[in-house]
């Protein structure tokens, strides 16, 4: 079966009645990832293959265009069609899904609060895929505690002179344009650095458990000069920012995550059906069906939160809530569904890297853009708010 | 350069399903554009260049529009669609209709088919339809090459490759090795829609269409028997049967 099925198809209907050309964009979409992507996603997770020649041609046919306006090269279509497509390219690979995610969370930060003269220069080079994007928040002694940030930022006539580093940065080496928050006398804000601006530095790729096909590294700036009408939106706002930022990213990482449980769930489907024990496939034992049961029940209720929380945003309301819901639970729910991905292989799914990546994959996101502590503790406090 | 391309809204094959019986589930299964007639939309891309124009011909019912738009996103200039059903109708009739499509269109330096669809794989609408037209037809083309008033092709048959030259105008059927299809990208899938589409009615294009010559009274799906030949012995000894049994099947070479 393709990326693009049936359930997407029925749920694009349901969503979006009288809307045939999204279907039509995301069967291309999915189609095109099918071919080009899927073949290869074995290879980056054993860095056997570079990810940037598939990325390169995954955002030069329009992945990151989907939710900008057509103004700046979008495409303009509706953050639910942005967020099928994101579970489809984390089906698909998810270190390229989250390569192209990180990317996007810049791209969505400078569409909403860069000036039109930075939204020109930029914009539709990152959405066209032109040029790569990196976000750059967390540092090397805080992440959750955003607030705590140590990187600098000092006015020094037309310029800013940035000083600190980044860690964990996505994209980071690879990257064109660096959106990065940096505390100024006012507080937090935020900055588009450039690469090749003097003192900015990008370290080694770091080694990890999954993801392994994108690049990870700390971002340093050591006394890194950059003009001043580089700042993004108002001084000591970049926290504003960067929250608001994460809340479509969320929605984006939660799909990635559903894309990623049903890449597992279908190929444990299918071994089995195929895999024999005591006279049968093991597809006819009920603690088998068990966990095809709600591995599926998991998938279709990640997918929807997704496409809750997406209509929401669609809709102007606030979002916050729902986009954390939606991260907290498809998160979880892949690592149980890749979980039960490799108990179904039992020996093969601890031994193969095909089967096992996805928990590898799955594993970094309910850490990254936002812990499923943090995020909890965002959802609790909402609904506390709302019964005092 | 005008070129025509029929293309065929077919069942997806990949996604179709099978009852108890083995007959095909055709009720609610995926289509899309039939898998060769992406090579055909690509060479006739090819073969216009970069002026000239190239008009998609399609026999189907009303949501062959989709696959009508992606050849459209691929590049095409518009299309025309004869809407019907296309399961009354047969090769003869199918082609009829394509053939009358076409000619009210103007004069076209190629018309191209794919060798075959991707569902029911007949391959007679392509030869038929060049006989309509007057056209001289050259099939399985693998590689064509135009110089003035003439084109060389290579044919690609079962065991040969075959190199004919012919005048054009001319209609030619494709093989899936002639080409890459392209896929179109994203802004190209919205655009497509903006693209002129006229719909034809088959009562328009006069009476041949209706005339079907044959029936298809029913359809199943092909069951392969696999061998289960176990091979015993030391390790040696079954590599050993296995490499004789591959050879017997003519699948290594002796």
């Amino acid at each position: 079966l393709g990326l693009f099925n049936d359930e997407h198809r029925v749920l694009l209907r349901e969503i979006y009645e009288g809307h045939r050309e999204f279907e039509e964009v995301l069967a291309a979409l999915g189609g095109f990832m099918d071919s080009k992507i899927v073949p290869d996603s074995p290879k980056f997770d054993l860095h056997q293959k570079q990810i940037s020649g598939a990325r390169r041609e995954l955002l030069g046919h329009g992945i990151c265009q989907i939710p900008f306006p057509q103004e700046y090269g979008g495409l303009g279509l509706p953050f639910g069609v942005h967020s099928l497509a994101m579970e489809l390219a984390g089906a698909a690979d998810a270190s390229i899904a989250l390569s192209v995610g990180i990317h996007n969370t810049a791209a969505e930060g400078l569409f909403r609060f860069g000036s039109n003269s930075q939204k020109d220069e930029y914009l539709a080079d990152i959405i066209s895929g032109r040029s790569i994007a990196a976000f750059g928040l967390t540092e090397p002694s805080s992440g959750s505690d955003a607030k705590a940030m140590n990187t600098k930022a000092t006015r020094k006539g037309g310029e800013y002179i940035l000083n600190g580093s980044k860690m964990f940065i996505t994209n980071a080496g690879e990257a064109d344009v660096y959106f990065v928050f940096a505390s100024t006398e006012k507080g937090p804000s935020s900055f588009l650095v450039q690469k090749g601006d003097p003192g900015l530095h990008a370290g080694d790729d770091i080694s990890k458990l999954g993801m392994r096909g994108s690049r990870t590294a700390e971002v340093r700036f050591s006394d890194c000069r950059i003009p001043a009408d580089r700042m993004v939106g108002d001084e000591g706002k970049g926290f504003d920012y960067a929250k608001a930022m994460l809340n479509a990213s969320r929605i984006v990482m939660g799909s990635i995550c559903v894309g990623i449980a049903s890449a597992a769930f279908a190929k444990a489907v299918a071994y089995s059906k195929q895999r024999k024990a005591f006279g049968g496939p093991i597809s006819g034992f009920q603690l088998t069906r068990e966990k095809i049961a709600d591995m599926k029940t998991g998938v279709t209720a990640g997918r929807l939160m997704c496409m809750h929380a997406s209509r929401m945003r669609e809709m102007g309301l606030d979002y916050s809530s729902e986009a954390s819901q939606a991260k907290v639970f498809a998160t979880e729910m892949s690592l149980r569904v890749t979980d039960s991905a490799i108990q179904v292989f039992g020996g093969y799914g601890y031994t193969s890297d095909d089967v096992h990546r996805h928990w590898r994959d799955a594993r970094l996101l309910t850490i990254g853009e936002g812990t499923s502590e943090v995020l909890r503790m965002l959802i609790a406090r909402r609904e506390l708010a709302k019964s005092s | 350069v005008r070129v025509a391309v029929c293309v065929k809204h077919a069942i997806d094959e990949a996604e179709l399903k099978v009852d108890n019986e083995g007959k095909p589930l055709l009720v609610g299964a995926v289509s899309k554009m039939s898998t060769f007639d992406k090579n055909g939309v690509e060479e006739a891309l090819r073969l216009r260049g970069g002026s000239g124009e190239v008009v998609v011909f399609c026999v189907g019912i009303p949501d062959a529009k989709k696959t009508i738009r992606e050849a459209l996103a691929m590049g095409a200039d518009r299309a025309e669609h004869i809407v019907c059903d296309p399961t009354s109708l047969d090769s003869l009739a199918t082609s009829a209709l394509l053939a009358a499509a076409i000619e009210r269109s103007g004069k076209f330096d190629f018309v191209i088919c794919s060798e075959g669809s991707s569902d029911t794989y007949t391959g007679q609408v392509p030869p038929m339809l060049a006989e309509r037209l007057g056209l001289p037809y050259v099939g399985y083309a693998r590689k064509v090459e135009v110089s003035g008033p003439k084109a060389r092709v290579e044919r690609a048959l079962e065991n040969s490759v075959e190199v004919v030259e012919s005048p054009v105008p001319m209609a030619l059927s494709v093989v899936s090795e002639i080409n890459e299809p392209r896929y179109p990208t994203l802004i190209q899938i919205m655009q497509a829609s903006k693209k002129p589409t006229e719909d034809l009615t088959p009562e328009a294009l006069g009476p041949g269409g209706k005339v079907a010559g044959s029936w298809v009274l029913g359809m199943k799906a092909q069951a392969m028997e696999r061998k289960r030949v176990v091979f015993e012995g030391t390790a040696e000894e079954t590599a050993a049967k296995l490499v004789e049994a591959l050879s017997n099947e003519g699948i290594l070479p002796r």
